[in-house]
């Protein structure tokens, strides 16, 4: 059993290496698994399996979310919001770089793909920041750490993910997301604030009351409508799945008929881009259900669980294995490829030691938004500095202490329980 | 094989698009239903779950002609070349055979559902609906064939999906702010 499971670590780890796509290994390790212990029937089970994986309903919330997105993103919004928040909070000591965090924050409400935003937003930010001395590295590293914070407030890709996977309440996910959201949103800005007074960075425009009038009816309707669809989800009006279909409609409103900005060809492009970033995420989705088969023939979720219960049954030492182990992975794979590895090892652990499963996401999100900052795999600080021409070295020097305040956040919400939870207690429990 | 490769992504991307139009327009009108005309539509869940399992496939393919299926390049990036060529052409065999593999079986437990039809529509056929397995298998060897020239190039060159996706989506941004700021300039 225990040399099984090894060479079945050992055999993804080895495939993954030499760059085998990760669906295609992990669902490598389980056919052969399910092969040599059961012969044909084995591979028709992983057949069947490989289809109901990918019916899972939760999920269609995710190519609704991508589309919504990849519409937002060629219609002109990221221009009106950077409008908007600059005239809200741009008059500031270093005004711009929070501008950068409030930006970034606001714009994952809306899409879904990290690269994608990272390079709408960093486009326009990034080269204001160095017209006006900011340095590249300190404006790369703003725009990637307050981007991978974004992940943890709703709608997230990850989230939905996760929920579907842990079959946990993807709205309580959402909003046990909003409070350590802000937390750490408001702490990039107070660094932003003590980086600007250090070294003296400028000031953008005095705040004047008819230019943000201005922004915010320009921004306005980008701004209402997450408002509207993230209220109809929480307030169970609609599913989150529903609730995306909206954002795409909405996306289509905004595009064509408010800014006029999308075409038929930018339409055909996001459908387009949708789809594949979908199929990218589902498709490891419907092998890990068939690796999800082996695992539950071999019991191996259940060991891992048995093993680290005879160590300690503490729940807050259980936390800070899973802290350690999630880190690791974070930095050498993918959030979505490390979410469908993780979650189906550690589910029975969890539920063990009596750690809810939203807070459990909260964390496991947390944990991957760290990872996406930490090379080798971090392909959000990659983006950030390759839109800021910098290194990704000595960026990561000056993204140090935004690494420290996601660390931070992580910390309060593994260890505080009601950071994430009080909303999610109040509102639904 | 350019021409051919093209083809058949242009084929996957209509038939993909046209499934997640559907995916989408069957969303809304279940929420339209439900409170405008008060009314449900009971094959709602099960025939929303069916067209992601058909987008999931479909876009697969789709995915593997653009070899943009997540994976970990910057280990083999920093082989030599002597290394490299090997291994490649051992984690395309790995594929091929997982794909083979589960479309055969795929195809094979399609008769088990004789007769079997869905549960809120019974006049879809379940062998229908599940072919999506093998076709899909099909599909994705297909498509793995067809981009080999380009994941050859790749390979030799060393250049690695994830740089060439983030060199894509800013040279789009980037394009799409010049277009702006040109329209600005008119205006």
């Amino acid at each position: 059993m225990l040399e099984t499971s090894l060479a079945l670590l050992l055999g993804l780890a080895l495939l993954i290496a030499i760059n085998v796509p990760i669906a295609v290994g992990i669902c490598a390790v389980a056919l052969a698994g399910l092969y040599v212990s059961r012969g044909d029937l084995g591979l028709f089970d992983a057949a069947l399996k490989a289809y109901d994986g990918a019916t899972s309903f939760p999920l269609i919330a995710i190519p609704l979310f991508v589309l919504a997105g990849a519409l937002m993103n060629t219609s002109g919004i990221s221009r009106r919001l950077i409008a908007f928040v600059s005239a809200l909070i741009g008059f500031v000591r270093g005004g711009l770089a929070m501008v950068n965090v409030g930006v970034s924050l606001f714009f994952a409400e809306i899409s879904g793909s990290a690269v994608a935003d990272v390079a709408a937003v960093g486009s326009v930010l990034i080269p204001g920041m160095k017209a006006r001395r900011y340095k590249a590295t300190f404006a790369a590293a703003v725009t990637s750490a307050s981007a991978s914070l974004a992940i943890i407030i709703p709608p997230s890709i990850p989230m939905i993910l996760y929920g579907a996977m842990a079959d946990t309440s993807v709205v309580q996910l959402f909003v046990a997301g909003i409070l350590p959201g802000l937390i750490g949103g408001f702490s990039m800005m107070a660094l932003c604030y003590w980086f600007a007074v250090r070294y003296d960075l400028p000031r953008e425009e005095a705040f004047s009351l008819p230019r943000l009038w201005a922004a915010t009816r320009q921004a306005g309707w980008a701004l209402l409508l997450p408002v509207i669809i993230l209220g109809g989800i929480f307030g169970g009006i609609v599913t989150a799945t529903e609730g995306a279909g909206l954002a795409v409609v909405a996306a289509l409103f905004i595009g064509f008929v408010v800014y006029r900005e999308l075409d038929f060809t930018h339409f055909y492009a996001a459908l387009v881009e949708g789809i594949v970033q979908t199929a990218v995420v589902m498709l490891l989705v419907a092998t890990s259900a068939v690796l999800g088969l082996y695992l539950t023939q071999l019991e191996l979720p259940q060991s891992f669980a048995r093993a680290i219960t005879d160590l300690t049954d503490n729940r807050y030492a259980v936390l800070a294995l899973l802290n350690a182990m999630l880190l690791i992975f974070g930095m050498v794979l993918h959030g979505a490829a490390a979410i469908i590895l993780v979650v189906p090892i550690v589910l029975p652990l969890i539920r063990e030691v009596g750690i809810d499963p939203v807070h459990f996401g909260i964390v496991l999100t947390l944990n991957l938004a760290i990872g996406q900052q930490t090379p080798p795999v971090a392909s959000v600080l990659a983006t950030a500095c390759s839109v800021a021409k910098t290194d990704i070295w000595e960026t990561t020097k000056v993204n140090l202490p935004f690494i420290g305040v996601l660390f931070a956040v992580l910390m309060l919400v593994t260890y505080v329980p009601l950071v994430p939870m009080a909303l999610v207690e109040y509102f639904y429990r | 094989m350019g021409w051919l490769a093209y083809i058949f992504g242009k084929a996957l991307e209509l038939v993909a698009v046209a499934l997640l139009l559907a995916l989408a327009g069957i969303v809304v009108a279940a929420v339209v239903f439900r409170y405008v005309l008060n009314d449900s539509l009971p094959w709602y869940d099960e025939v929303a779950s069916v067209l992601l399992a058909w987008i999931t496939y479909f876009g697969a393919a789709l995915a593997a002609l653009r070899r943009a299926h997540l994976g970990f390049g910057a280990l083999m990036a920093r082989l030599p070349l002597s290394w490299r060529a090997p291994l490649f052409g051992l984690a395309e065999m790995v594929t091929y055979a997982v794909f083979i593999a589960l479309g055969w079986a795929g195809w094979r437990v399609l008769a088990v559902m004789e007769g079997m039809s869905l549960e809120s529509l019974p006049a879809i056929s379940l062998q229908i609906v599940q072919a999506i397995v093998p076709v899909g298998c099909a599909l994705f060897v297909l498509a793995q064939l067809l981009s080999t020239p380009e994941a050859w190039r790749r390979m030799v060159t060393g250049s690695d999906a994830e740089t060439e996706e983030i060199e894509a989506e800013i040279a789009k941004v980037e394009a799409e702010l010049a277009k702006t700021a040109a329209r600005g300039d008119r205006g």
